[in-house]
């Protein structure tokens, strides 16, 4: 955009424009600042023990987060193990074999999908897929419902439609060209997409999946409702599957119960419950940037 | 013919995966609708919640959740504009505006419990508002902020060259082409952006729950500050809780099914125009 600047005069819209995105800049910077200033208390008084501690007993004032970190990855990787197939599986279909008059269809169902409310999506998995989950692991005897599996499935449909649109995107950012080019040298469509496609998309489709799950570890309501909330569960040998078919908790859904209410009033705890957020804010931020970059990379010619 | 069936194989399974997303989509529509279909009536919109949910409707909820969603789009509209000008217009330096981006993009994947946190130490305690519409509709409005900015900022890097050169070949002012070119040619981005941020907005919960709504006792807000309100997806998140007494489930499903029409009814508005975009951005 080519354009003159004229000297000497003062544009409001311009001063204007400067001083609101500084304003929500400001605002984005005050919250991550306020998180880790407002967190000191708890790192002074558990240094790095909070995230490799097992134990959370407020009253006692011990904090450990492990069990809660445990848990959001938990959660995450299985949400995750189903919906990057699935998703990816789906994209593939819709973009390389689907012609375009019913690709606009199944695109608008994706988008509908990814705005159905997490609360609705909650209220599903109080009153259909927990009574499913407990009848799938009878096997195993769990106490309820309310498991760390329930909660992965509901986040694997929640988080679908971010895998498929993005993957998706991912897909469209190779050349027509180079399918032409690969088809007339007699390879079928499938060789095609596995040979041109899917390797030329590969950062995006990992980025898609890393973005996903940015999503998946931040999520709270959903996976408050079906997650059981149970503290302190710490898995022992540490790679057994058994905590799947027991209740759990997670960072987000331990930041969205009570305690939240609770812990303002005594600044130790208050200040372990904005380290959970903070902790939460640098695994997915990260996760963000990651996938910012491996997205950017993949669109430079 | 081994190539012919490997392929065979790999379109039905791709394919079944496709489906299977669809039907998700009906699967879950249907859940809600086939449950929340019955406590549909003119009351249910009009009346004012009794019984802890059981009986009565959901109209200050409603209007709460309006409010709110009003008190967002007013927030990230000055917000997002200042961004998408700053972005377009005003920065020259390349590097500067991937930065502002990027800014933007960790800003949507920050997770929305945070946002309430966030809230709930500079409003609630700090200048101590108390649970207030205004904290929620702040808070919303920062949340959505990258989805409007973004489809601002797209919608005026899309602009065609033309315009801007003949705007300045008069010898416009830059602010002038803004208010004369730029803006009105623009707004359908300003539009789509909020539409779609709304959506999501609407179905918040985490940055809500500690800042602005309570379950019941709210009407409309009689304060700027102080007063919070009830709100639709709240309603629905404390009585999912509950052990789900069976007469509050139907007006709990219709509260869930208003909702999720709510929802779906501002992505359908946006819809058009992002299809348009984004079928354009791939088919070049």
């Amino acid at each position: 955009m080519a354009m003159e600047h004229r000297r000497g005069r003062v544009s409001l819209i311009k001063a204007a424009s400067w001083a609101f995105t500084l304003l929500a800049a400001g605002a984005v910077v005050a919250m991550v600042g306020l998180f880790v200033w407002q967190s000191r208390p708890v790192w002074r008084h558990a240094g790095w023990g909070f995230l490799s501690g097992r134990e959370w007993f407020y009253r006692q004032e011990i904090f450990g987060a492990a069990p809660m970190i445990y848990g959001t990855l938990v959660v995450a990787a299985v949400a995750l193990g189903l919906a990057a197939p699935i998703g990816i599986g789906a994209a593939l279909f819709t973009s390389e074999f689907l012609p375009r008059r019913l690709r606009i269809p199944v695109k608008v169902s994706l988008e509908l999908l990814a705005g159905v409310p997490s609360v609705v999506y909650g209220l599903l998995g109080i009153l259909l897929l927990r009574g499913w989950v407990y009848d799938l692991l009878e096997p195993w005897e769990p106490l309820s419902g309310d498991t760390l599996l329930t909660a992965g499935l509901l986040l694997a449909v929640m988080i679908l439609p971010t895998v498929m649109t993005l993957t998706e995107d991912a897909l469209r950012g190779v050349p027509a060209a180079q399918r032409l080019a690969a088809r007339g040298l007699g390879l079928t469509a499938t060789e095609v997409v596995l040979r041109v496609s899917l390797p030329q998309a590969a950062p995006g489709i990992l980025a898609a999946v890393l973005l996903s799950l940015g999503r998946a570890l931040g999520e709270m309501i959903a996976v408050f409702l079906v997650v059981g909330r149970q503290d302190n569960q710490w898995p022992s040998p540490l790679l057994t599957l058994r905590p799947l078919t027991e209740a759990g908790q997670t960072l987000a859904s331990k930041l969205g119960g009570a305690e939240t209410n609770i812990a303002y009033g005594d600044p130790l705890h208050w200040s372990a419950m904005v380290g959970l957020a903070l902790v939460l804010l640098a695994l997915v931020t990260s996760l963000t940037l990651l996938g910012a970059r491996l997205r950017r990379s993949d669109h430079a010619p | 013919m081994r190539r012919k069936s490997v392929h065979r194989l790999f379109v039905v399974a791709t394919g079944l995966c496709a489906v299977a997303a669809v039907a998700l989509l009906v699967l879950i529509v249907w859940s809600i609708a086939s449950r929340g279909w019955a406590a549909l009536s003119w009351s249910f919109f009009t009346g004012h919640m009794r019984e802890v949910g059981a009986d009565g409707g959901i109209f200050h909820n409603l209007i709460g959740t309006l409010i709110l969603l009003a008190t967002a789009a007013a927030t990230s509209t000055p917000l997002a504009l200042a961004i998408a000008l700053v972005h377009g217009v005003y920065l020259r330096h390349h590097r500067l505006r991937r930065f502002v981006g990027l800014g933007l993009t960790i800003l949507n994947g920050v997770p929305s419990i945070l946002f309430g946190l966030f809230g709930m130490i500079v409003f609630v305690q700090w200048l101590g508002w108390g649970k207030s519409w205004l904290t929620g509709g702040l808070l919303l409005g920062l949340m959505i902020l990258p989805t409007v900015s973004v489809s601002l900022i797209e919608r005026i890097a899309s602009l065609p060259d033309r315009y801007l050169e003949a705007a300045a070949g008069l010898g416009l002012p830059t602010s002038r082409i803004i208010r004369s070119v730029i803006l009105p040619q623009s707004l359908g981005g300003l539009l789509t952006g909020s539409l779609l941020g709304l959506a999501r907005a609407a179905g918040e919960t985490a940055p809500i729950m500690f800042t602005a709504t309570i379950f019941a006792g709210a009407t409309i807000p009689q304060g700027i500050k102080e007063s919070p309100v009830l709100s639709l997806p709240y309603h629905i998140f404390v009585l999912a809780q509950d052990s789900f007494d069976p007469a509050a489930g139907g007006r709990l499903w219709g509260a869930a099914l208003v909702l999720l029409g709510l929802v779906l009814t501002l992505s359908l508005a946006a819809l058009p125009a992002r299809l348009r975009l984004h079928e354009e951005a791939h088919d070049t």
